[in-house]
């Protein structure tokens, strides 16, 4: 097998990198971050109908009732092929059950014959969902502390920290994508996002874990004395099969998903199995093309700072 | 593990079919119209209601309200009674006393064509009706009538307190203690009742459903009433949390509620498993198709591993309660699927070098495993860590895995998340089988197979024959 040098080109690598964060700072200035209501809080009400209804006569309806602005939005019920109407309220606040269920009947005594029923609602209080979004954020950085400790403790001959430290910076990087994917597509930000980001957390670090096992194990081989560039090239190269092969397994499961979300017009489905397949690709680039280079990186600056001396 | 016998492919092949055929359609038989299950399969799975379509509401007392433990455990006792009282058996309640919260979460009933979310989430919320009568008459829908429709002794807010507490000789009682108008009533109708022959009754109801009708013992004057005659002491403390229900002081508020249609969800479900068996057999093609007899033995050793998740899900025997399945909880089983094959192809690529390096097959298959091992060994780890914060941060507050984090997270409420829990959990499992299934199994079966002569051609195991 043709092996790469992937020493000598990491800095197009880098700069790969270094342009995709840039793309996902801007993407969020300009695209907004569209925060799922699970975590701002607010209500999101979907009424289902049969035959002909007139939107705006509905969405009018509705802002009498309630004395505020709503937005409407129509969509596709899947089971029934039958138009749904999402309602979503702008102010925060949350509706109660009450009016919510006032809300229902007036609509349905205004339009009787289109049987107009609750098909979802979805009211969150935005105390509730801000704690639930800080739990979730906590959750994943003591998961990711965890996981720099125990890799430093099991890669200490390679030098632990630098290797627990980089495996996490490639995870960033990773998670960085699933999220940029997440704003480019306007997929809601929400409890499948954080699913999404824990596997592809989980993915990435085997991904990265394979190849300084591979590191590891040369570098007791071929002892200290070696170039370090040429037994990183030459441990990603030896890897390289394996990281192609899972890669391609698990992304496939991930297109089929993705296909059959799509015929059958699944959208939550969708929405997490579209970022899983991004983060596939993206974990098997950051752990082939950024982890061993970062980590050469690291070692030889401190190689240099001791010469320094 | 030096000798592996040349049966104990055989073996471990069946025992892993058997496993898949029985996860996956489980066992029952059928005596006249009775059916018995052995073993239960995937059809029993319980499906969380952002698949299946339910409830997921949360109550709060009216703000300024800050509510003692045991006002809300009884109110979480009225909620419990009033699903019971609906024919939902299939319901979640959790109370969160640090932020005075009931966390209520129920699946629609199977059948059901009448979706009213609104309602049901009012109905659970209301103050509870409580109420001790007359007699224990009731009519065939079982509400009260003649005489214990007529004459209602107390009502819920007459009914100070109510404790369950164990007497000299250990039985359980509940121990009732009344207002004084409450006492005073209670005078007249036990002093009357207690004279009758056989001694008459006063039964207890909430809303519309008699929760007891203990006998009038004695005349109570008063107003520290005892029921006795209670089969345990957790018995007793039910009752006890539904009496004292009647008498909250509050309301209970819905903060955040969430209902999901079936047909929605279903959908998704069907959708997902469709998907699921197809990525299956593309991975089983590509597997064999690309390391040979590695491949096939992969293919086993991952059948067993998606039986495994599936057992850990349904609890596989009748006794053990089924756990409830999410769209992350399918998430957290797509990736310890991909974990699985990911360790099957280390080692696979493994015994391929060394095969190739020119080892013997049988020294090539052994330090394929171990030099495959710390990897597998050190990537699953990791996952195990994932799993037990995720279970411990959102799950519930009573389980092993929140007792060991609660340092961290008692600042937050419990979880208003069970959709990550069971990431967690699925995950946990998957990765816990892939160390039986992906390492352990496949190299028995695997040092098994190679002893057979047919078998032994290098050219099976990815190198080239001489």
């Amino acid at each position: 097998m043709k092996q790469i040098a992937f020493m000598k080109n990491r800095k197009i690598y880098f700069g790969i990198s270094i342009g995709l964060v840039v793309l996902t700072v801007l993407a969020t200035l300009i695209f907004g971050v569209n925060l799922d209501i699970q975590f701002k809080g607010g209500t999101i009400i979907t009424y289902s109908h049969a035959g002909d209804l007139d939107g705006g006569a509905f969405q009018k309806a509705i802002e009498e009732k309630l004395g505020q602005k709503v937005n409407i939005q129509e969509q596709t019920n899947v089971a029934t092929g039958n138009m749904n109407y999402v309602v979503s309220l702008t102010s925060a606040d949350g509706l109660s059950v009450e009016d919510q269920g006032a809300l229902t009947e007036s609509l349905q005594q205004q339009f009787p014959d289109n049987a107009i029923e609750t098909f979802a609602v979805n009211n969150v209080n935005p105390t509730i969902g801000k704690e639930f979004f800080a739990k979730c954020l906590v959750a994943v950085a003591i998961a990711a502390l965890l996981m720099v400790v125990y890799i430093a403790f099991r890669f200490r001959r390679i030098g632990g920290w630098s290797a627990g430290v980089m495996c996490v910076v490639a995870l960033l990087h990773d998670v960085m994508i699933v999220y940029l994917t997440f704003v480019l597509f306007k997929f809601p930000i929400n409890d499948n996002f954080i699913a999404v980001v824990l596997t592809i957390l989980g993915y990435s670090i085997n991904a990265t874990i394979v190849i300084y096992d591979r590191i590891r194990e040369n570098k007791k081989r071929y002892g200290s004395k070696a170039n370090i560039g040429e037994l990183v090239d030459k441990s990603i190269n030896q890897s390289m099969t394996r990281s192609i092969n899972t890669s391609l397994s698990t992304a496939t499961a991930m297109i089929v998903i993705c296909i059959v979300a799509v015929v059958r017009d699944v959208n939550s489905i969708l929405t997490f199995a579209f970022p899983l397949l991004i983060g596939i690709i993206a974990g098997f680039y950051s752990s082939t093309f950024l982890s061993g280079p970062l980590w050469v990186c690291w070692q030889e600056y401190k190689k240099a700072k001791k010469a320094a001396k | 593990m030096k000798k592996v016998g040349k049966p104990v492919f055989f073996i471990v092949a069946l025992l892993i079919v058997f496993l898949t055929y029985t996860s996956f359609f489980g066992i029952s038989t059928q005596y006249g119209d009775v059916t018995k299950t052995w073993i239960k399969g995937a059809d029993t799975i319980r499906w969380g209601i952002d698949i299946r379509g339910g409830v997921d509401v949360t109550f709060t007392p009216p703000e300024g309200v800050d509510a003692t433990e045991d006002e809300l455990a009884a109110a979480q006792a009225v909620i419990e009674t009033r699903l019971i009282n609906q024919n939902i058996a299939d319901y979640e309640v959790y109370k969160d006393t640090a932020k005075d919260r009931i966390i209520v979460r129920f699946p629609w009933k199977e059948n059901e064509t009448d979706f009213n979310p609104e309602e049901a989430i009012q109905e659970l919320g209301e103050t509870a009706l409580l109420s001790f009568r007359e007699g224990m008459e009731t009519d065939e829908n079982g509400l009260p009538a003649g005489i214990t429709a007529e004459n209602v002794i107390l009502s819920g807010n007459m009914v100070e307190s109510a404790q369950a507490v164990v007497d000299q000789q250990g039985l359980p009682l509940v121990s009732l203690k009344l207002t004084s108008e409450g006492a005073k009533a209670f005078d007249e109708a036990t002093g009357r009742l207690s004279q009758e022959s056989p001694k008459g009754r006063i039964s207890i109801w909430m809303d519309e459903l008699m929760i007891s009708a203990p006998e009038v013992q004695a005349h109570i004057t008063d107003g520290n009433a005892v029921i006795s005659n209670i089969g345990d002491i957790e018995e007793a403390k039910d009752l006890a949390n539904k009496i004292n229900a009647g008498a909250l002081p509050f309301k209970l508020e819905t903060e955040n509620y969430n209902s999901i249609s079936p047909t929605l969800g279903m959908g998704a479900r069907d959708a997902m498993v469709l998907a699921g068996v197809i990525a299956f057999i593309l991975i089983a093609i590509f597997m064999i198709l690309y390391y040979r007899l590695n491949g096939v033995v992969a293919v086993i050793a991952l059948m067993g591993q998606v039986a495994g998740i599936i057992i850990g899900v349904t609890g596989y025997f009748p006794a053990i309660p089924s756990f409830t399945l999410t769209l992350p909880g399918l998430c957290g089983m797509i990736l310890s699927i991909g974990m699985g094959v990911d360790a099957n192809v280390i080692t696979a690529e493994r015994i391929k070098e060394e095969v190739r390096a020119g080892k013997t097959l049988d020294g090539a298959i052994d330090s394929g495993f171990e030099r495959g091992f710390a990897a597998i060994f050190d990537s699953n780890i990791t996952m195990i860590i994932v799993a037990v914060i995720l279970m411990g941060s959102f799950g519930p507050t009573d389980s092993l895995f929140a007792k060991m984090l609660s340092p961290i997270f008692s600042m937050f409420g419990p979880a208003t998340a069970g959709n990550i829990y069971s990431f967690g959990y699925t995950l946990l499992v998957g990765v816990i089988l892939n160390f039986i299934m992906g390492v352990t199994a496949t190299r028995l079966m695997l040092k098994s197979i190679s002893k057979f002569k047919p078998f032994r051609k290098l050219w099976l195991y990815g190198g080239v024959d001489e």
